[in-house]
């Protein structure tokens, strides 16, 4: 069974970025370097695709990583490995930038997020390193339907919810709803058999 | 039907938060009942969701922006806070009240440090407990669960009042003193810092009309140059409030002046009537 595949709790929370967010208390300058240097890239790239503009980017990414500095509790490796927290962390931070909103509004939606935050990596997270992924992402996604894929870079990078994709694209609500749940089940199925 | 077949088809799209409101909240107050199953799709579904970074193009990080941010953690692993012994004390040009609410600010920071540790305490007492009784497991998670989104909101509050209090002690901040545009109101005082952002305080504020606030703007230098919204707030029923910007839109250097409108309820991205109170950066 698929679900099956999924790897146990224990097997995530020993980690080597939980062990190095486990350091950042102690004011361990050394492991927060190295989680900058293996997530900064990817966080950064991220953020400028939703943003658009280098300055905002770059404040946005730093507000990010001081608040893994500063805030590290926040992270709890029982929930979920941290590559998807960093990366929700900031592509919230980011949308929120493009939808100007107050920074009081942010506080409040953080912690709904947070309350459902769980997030769970199938067992082969680890066996795809994480180069392979990018590329089969990237490709999973490319074989879509080009409006299809449009329909999801909306969702993910603009934040748009199915009704405004709907309006955005000039497509039925339904056929959007499709197009999101299928393409996503594709990616789901591919990255499962690329291992 | 199941109870959670009406949900399969928006785990995806609620992980993408692209649900629309009435869906989104028939879900989470699903997931609040203690839905195990569709609790553990969700999960799965925003590891998949998070995937769709790697969309993005690559680009390089700014070398810059490792130097800026590792300057940064490097100096504060020195000490925990960068406010220097001799800051704590009133600078001057500082106003006795803001002096009493720094004071206030330390000593709340104190509470919440003795009742986070007691949150901790009682989180690692629910693990326990979770471990001891697998019957209870359920229950225990919702209670771990609502423990830790109190700590983590009691901890962001310590990181603003400790990024307050940085703000208004820090001899490296600039005041802006905001003057009262052909109104007859107490001017309003913002402190800009470099790294840690504005806070802006008032006192005996005239209160907005109903389902009105006060936004705050930020008046870039270059020519042309629209003003950047930043925060609304309402005053308590005093008059006084304090806000802090963490992320100002616009550097200092960069910014003219600050500028207070009455907006609607939400703010608005651009001015909709003329400042109340302006103040220029000096």
């Amino acid at each position: 069974m698929f679900l099956a595949a999924f790897s146990p709790k224990d097997d995530r929370e020993a980690s080597p970025d939980a062990a190095l967010v486990r350091l950042l208390p102690q004011n361990d300058v050394g492991a927060f370097e190295k989680l900058y240097d293996k997530y900064s890239r990817i966080v950064y790239s991220l953020v400028l695709r939703i943003v658009q503009q280098s300055g905002p980017a770059e404040e946005i990414v730093q507000d990010v990583f001081l608040q893994l500095w500063r805030n590290s509790a926040r992270y709890d490796a029982a929930r979920g490995p941290f590559a998807p927290w960093l990366l929700t962390l900031a592509r919230n931070r980011a949308l929120d930038t493009l939808r100007l909103k107050s920074e009081r509004q942010r506080r409040l939606e953080n912690q709904t997020d947070e309350l459902f935050s769980v997030v769970v990596a199938p067992q082969y997270e680890k066996e795809l390193d994480e180069k392979r992924r990018a590329e089969r992402v990237r490709s999973l996604v490319g074989e879509l339907n080009p409006r299809q894929k449009r329909a999801i870079e909306l969702a993910y990078f603009q934040g748009l919810s199915h009704r405004e994709i709907a309006a955005e694209l000039n497509e039925p609500l339904g056929t959007v709803k499709s197009w999101i749940r299928n393409g996503l089940i594709r990616l789901k199925e591919g990255l499962r058999t690329a291992t | 039907m199941t109870n959670c077949d009406q949900f399969r088809e928006m785990y995806e799209a609620y992980a993408l938060d692209a649900l629309d409101p009435p869906e989104r909240a028939a879900l989470e107050a699903h997931l609040a009942t203690g839905c195990a199953e569709c609790a553990k799709a969700v999960a799965e579904a925003r590891w998949f969701v998070s995937q769709l970074a790697y969309l993005a193009p690559e680009v390089t990080t700014p070398d810059i922006l490792k130097g800026r941010l590792m300057q940064t953690v490097r100096s504060e692993a020195k000490s925990a806070w960068p406010v220097s012994a001799t800051a704590a004390t009133t600078r001057s040009g500082i106003p006795y009240w803001l002096s009493a609410g720094i004071a206030a600010l330390m000593l709340l920071t104190l509470y919440f440090a003795w009742d986070a540790h007691r949150l901790k305490e009682e989180l690692r007492a629910a693990t326990e407990q979770n471990e001891r009784n697998t019957q209870l497991v359920a229950s225990t998670q919702q209670e771990r669960a609502a423990t830790q989104r109190k700590l983590s909101e009691m901890e962001e509050q310590m990181v603003n009042m400790h990024r307050e209090t940085a703000i208004l002690t820090d001899p490296a901040s600039v005041k802006i003193t905001l003057a009262a545009q052909k109104i007859q109101a107490p001017q309003m005082v913002a402190m800009w810092h470099a790294k840690y952002g504005i806070v802006l305080t008032g006192q005996k504020v005239p209160m907005p009309p109903a389902n009105r606030v006060l936004q705050l703007w930020l008046i870039p230098k270059a020519p042309g140059g629209k003003p950047m919204p930043s925060m609304t707030v309402r005053p308590d029923a005093n008059g006084n409030f304090v806000i802090l910007v963490s992320n100002p839109p616009v550097a200092g250097s960069d910014t003219k002046a600050l500028a207070i409108t009455e907006e609607p309820a939400g703010g608005s991205a651009a001015p909709t009537t003329t400042p109340k109170w302006v103040g220029a950066m000096t």
